[in-house]
């Protein structure tokens, strides 16, 4: 957009003027100088994302008088020019006594307050900074100018409401270049101050605002893995080849790369994963690698798998009920940018950078992309809320009852026992997980180490895989003899990762067991909840197998069970391997 | 008629909002009648793009005939 001409800009707009048929969107722009050449680039940068924009400017020098006949607008721009403040002020700042100038600030503080107030309803207000940089930018002086637009700022940054964002428009300056912003010729001659170049950018630097105001922003970034979270390729280099620390420069990119990603995310930012590789490799360097800064709950979805990446862009629209206007893909393969392009042409594309050193500008420029109007406690809960919608989604529109769906997964639990388990892993969920965990005990490598040696105690793990791919090692149980009889067994842990809940595992895993100890003659089994500020929802575990409470404690329950009464849930749709 | 020629009518037709086949040979304020002073910068500016040039100050309010402004442009070339 901010590269066509005017003569294209005019002769776009005017066509997709009369091309859009939706409601108007109307923008007001209110001033107190000539600024009619906005109207054409503002308009054609909303027309391109199909909104039928429809901007009006206000008359000459009649703010406070517009804001008032504008405010029923859908958004209104203040261009509100320090150096017009009255007739030459530019100039005449510097004749003007201290008091002269008190009594100036005291006029338009009043003015804003007006403003604003006015404005306080209006759905999007964007009001400029007052800045003196276009007459003055002697770094080493304080001109008064300068000292008054200050002084103004901080009145409109104490008196703006949540609806109205002021614009820094020296940033803008500082893009385009102070002197092509100006054009005095214009200054001279209409009081119009802004070169057409400065539109432009000016434009392109609200934009965000305007389609985050209209629910047009883009909401999800959509991130391939190699080359793009890290440096090398998981499948070729393994887990400890792929950089993504302090070490090389190259790491340091992707470092930096992720610790923008999370900040994104916390302020809202959906991430994603689009990948070619083997799920759980993946998912490996997601738990267990020490250099990530990005963590696994910071993704919304996972297309972790073979298939192309337009299909997996495609999914992650339906799944998560977002436009593939609101995505922003990132990709280091031309390949894959292309294919996206092609297929996908409301798709944001960025390709990583060759130079990798350019790599984190562009991510932290992305920010623009994802305007959000207001912050809320809940941004950061949104990727949560997202993955749950999804979940229910998933399960509701799809399948008539949750067992069909189940039954579609095709679900396969391999289950380990005692010296087959993954000690690390059983270690490390035993430290992580806090939901689906009946005891919440944590045990270190070495204490289960210790337990596998010892004949009085029995584990198992097992893992996880369905018709999306494997979930990996995602459960475990620790069993252990309640010493003064040998056949009387207490189950002392048993977890499940939240990844794999709400697909009845526990009952298959828990059946599983049962079987297990009744081959060893085992009779009796006590089973304890141990009640944690997380745990709730398995608080009727036992109950709902069958068992029967023995002692409800201040800080949990007991049960008991003859193995002999166990009926167990039967899940015929899970494989046991 | 000369490609500096063509390209005048076809910024003036964008700028005026009209096809290039209704631009006046005899265009001028008046004659067209969008052309209001505002508009007449976005001429001046559309042409100084379209042209990589930039009308010095006292040209700008003489750029008011085809032929005027396709002279001024073939001088600043």
């Amino acid at each position: 957009m901010i590269s066509l001409k005017f003569t294209d800009i005019l002769k776009r707009n005017h066509e997709l003027g009369q091309k859009l048929t939706g409601s108007e969107y109307n923008i007001g722009i209110i001033s107190n100088i000539t600024i009619n050449q906005i109207k054409e680039v503002l308009e054609l940068n909303l027309r391109e994302e199909n909104i039928n924009a429809n901007v009006i400017t206000g008359d000459y020098d009649t703010i406070v008088q517009d804001s008032s006949h504008f405010s029923q607008s859908d958004t209104v721009v203040v261009f509100w020019e320090a150096g017009n403040l009255v007739e030459g002020l530019h100039n005449k700042a510097h004749l003007m006594t201290e008091e002269d100038l008190d009594v100036l600030v005291c006029r338009v503080e009043n003015e804003i307050e007006l403003v604003l107030r006015n404005l306080k309803n209006t759905p999007l207000v964007l009001i400029n900074k007052f800045s003196s940089f276009l007459f003055y930018s002697d770094p080493l002086r304080n001109e008064p100018l300068a000292r008054l637009c200050k002084r103004l700022n901080a009145v409109l940054e104490s008196k703006v409401t949540s609806n109205q964002i002021i614009v820094d428009i020296e940033m803008v300056f500082a893009t385009v270049g102070l002197d092509k912003c100006a054009d005095f010729r214009q200054f001279l001659s209409s009081k119009a101050l802004y070169s057409l170049e400065f539109f432009k950018a000016y434009t392109e630097a609200v934009t965000p605002a305007l389609l985050t105001a209209t629910g047009n922003s883009k909401k999800i970034l959509v991130l391939d893995c190699d080359n793009t979270l890290w440096g090398g390729i998981l499948g070729e280099d393994g887990p400890f080849g792929i950089r993504m620390n302090d070490m090389t420069s190259q790491g340091k990119a992707f470092l930096e790369v992720q610790t923008i990603l999370r900040g994104l995310r916390k302020e809202g930012v959906l991430l994603a994963l689009c990948s070619k590789n083997n799920f759980s490799d993946v998912e490996q360097v997601f738990l267990e690698h020490p250099d990530m800064i990005l963590k696994e709950e910071d993704f919304v979805a996972k297309k972790i798998n073979w298939l192309d990446k337009a299909t997996n862009l495609r999914e992650l629209a339906i799944e998560l009920n977002l436009g593939l206007d609101s995505f922003v893909f990132i990709d280091d393969s031309a390949f894959e940018i292309g294919l996206i392009q092609k297929e996908l042409p409301h798709v944001k594309c960025i390709q990583v950078p060759k130079q990798l050193s350019e790599y984190p500008t562009l991510v932290r420029r992305l920010r623009s992309n994802f305007f959000l109007l207001s912050k809320s406690v809940e941004d950061e809960r949104k990727t949560k809320m997202y993955q749950e919608e999804r979940h229910r989604k998933a399960n509701v529109s799809q399948f008539s009852s949750i067992d069909e769906y189940l039954r579609s997964l095709q679900l396969k639990l391999t289950i380990y026992w005692d010296a087959d388990i993954p000690v690390s892993r059983v270690a490390q969920m035993s430290q992580k997980t806090n939901q689906f965990n009946l005891t919440t005990r944590r045990y270190t490598e070495a204490e289960i180490q210790r337990m596998l040696a010892d004949p009085l105690y029995t584990l198992a793990a097992f893992s996880v895989s369905d018709l999306y791919g494997d979930y990996g090692v995602t459960g475990m149980a620790v069993v252990r003899n309640n010493e003064e009889f040998s056949n009387n067994w207490v189950v002392d842990s048993f977890l499940i990762s939240c990844r794999v809940i709400g697909r009845n595992i526990e009952y298959a895993f828990f059946d599983e067991l049962v079987h297990t100890l009744r081959t060893r003659n085992i009779n009796r089994l006590h089973g304890e909840y141990l009640t944690t500020a997380k745990n709730s929802q398995v608080e009727m575990f036992y109950d709902t197998l069958g068992f029967t409470r023995t002692l409800d404690k201040e800080n949990g329950k007991d049960y008991m069970i003859y193995l002999s009464d166990y009926k167990g849930q039967d899940i015929k749709y899970i494989d046991i391997i | 008629m000369s490609e500096v020629k063509q390209k005048i009518i076809a910024v003036m037709a964008a700028v005026f909002e009209m096809n290039i086949e209704d631009v006046p040979a005899n265009s001028a304020p008046g004659v067209v009648e969008k052309w209001d002073s505002l508009r007449h910068m976005n001429l001046v500016l559309a042409l100084e793009e379209e042209f990589s040039i930039r009308f010095p100050d006292d040209q700008i309010e003489q750029l008011i005939t085809i032929e005027l402004i396709e002279l001024s442009i073939k001088e600043l070339a």
